[in-house]
């Protein structure tokens, strides 16, 4: 019987690395526009100002169009993106992202309805930011790692927020302004644009 | 590869690298496009073309023709005897990282 030499070994390793690298690209989505996001995040600061100016932290009134606009921010700059690099915009990668996202945030939706209607709006922030991160770090397992480092960061702003309600709207800021600026600009520098 | 026996064994249709790539990337995501299958194994049209029509002659793959917003998408999926193939190619490398690293010890 031959015996596989040190060559064959490093060979084989080599291919390995190879297989899984290819079977992580194939499943990852990598078309997350840092411009977007820091988009995104002069959106989220300009909310927290108006709210601050308005004086109340979880104005549904700032803070709903707020999330639609980023919405609409996101999936244009991310398509964008698509087009830009070459990449598939609606990958298998993407539709599960956004599959594992969605429940998340639909638990918001209906958080957000049923603390407003109880007058419980100081919980409103820690919430919010909480479920996003949720969301953000689930759909993260099929894109960059720096998303899920942001995801990350929202869960603990979150908790904070639920813990000290009274610290609602500069968690807000940090958060939805902060945070996406921050990782926005990351991206930007990192994996061009 | 030559020096081993499970090195010689190998399955030489997935062994090639764009091969590898194809039946790597669809193990992975069960369904992909020609333009999904490009961009990540980095390669051209032709070369693609090529080596997914080997992998097809074989039953490895399973190529379906069709229509998306009235432009041809061709789809293609890894089929049963191409995920045994891919399974048991892995396990080949990893057989021979072990035996290397036996014969290391022993040495």
């Amino acid at each position: 019987m031959t015996i596989p030499t040190q060559h064959d070994r490093e060979h084989a390793k080599e291919t390995l690395d190879y297989i899984r690298r290819t079977m992580e690209s194939a499943t990852s989505f990598t078309a997350v526009s840092g411009w977007g996001l820091v988009t995104v995040g002069f959106v989220g600061l300009v909310a927290a100002w108006l709210a601050w100016s308005g004086g109340r932290d979880a104005d549904l009134r700032i803070w709903l169009p707020t999330a639609f606009v980023s919405v609409v921010i996101a999936s244009i700059s991310n398509v964008a993106k698509a087009r830009r690099t070459n990449v598939p915009i609606w990958s298998g990668a993407i539709r599960r992202s956004v599959w594992v996202i969605a429940p998340a945030l639909a638990a918001g939706g209906v958080l957000t309805l049923a603390l407003a209607r109880d007058g419980a709006t100081h919980l409103l922030p820690g919430m919010w930011l909480a479920l996003y991160g949720a969301g953000v770090t689930a759909g993260a397992e099929f894109s960059i790692r720096a998303i899920r480092w942001m995801g990350i960061s929202f869960l603990l702003l979150g908790a904070v927020g639920l813990l000290r309600p009274d610290w609602g709207l500069p968690l807000l800021a940090a958060g939805f302004g902060g945070l996406h600026l921050v990782i926005g600009i990351n991206i930007v520098v990192r994996h061009g644009g | 590869m030559a020096g081993s026996n499970v090195a010689e064994s190998l399955d030489r249709l997935i062994h090639e690298r764009i091969r590898l790539g194809i039946v790597s990337a669809l193990a992975a995501e069960d369904g992909m496009s020609f333009a999904d299958l490009k961009q990540v194994l980095q390669t051209t049209d032709g070369n693609l073309s090529v080596h997914a029509r080997k992998l097809e002659d074989a039953g490895y793959i399973r190529v379906t023709k069709g229509f998306e917003d009235r432009r041809p998408r061709t789809q293609y999926r890894l089929t049963a005897k191409g995920r045994r193939a891919f399974e048991e190619y892995v396990n080949q490398m990893e057989t021979i990282i072990s035996e290397a690293r036996d014969a290391l010890e022993r040495s």
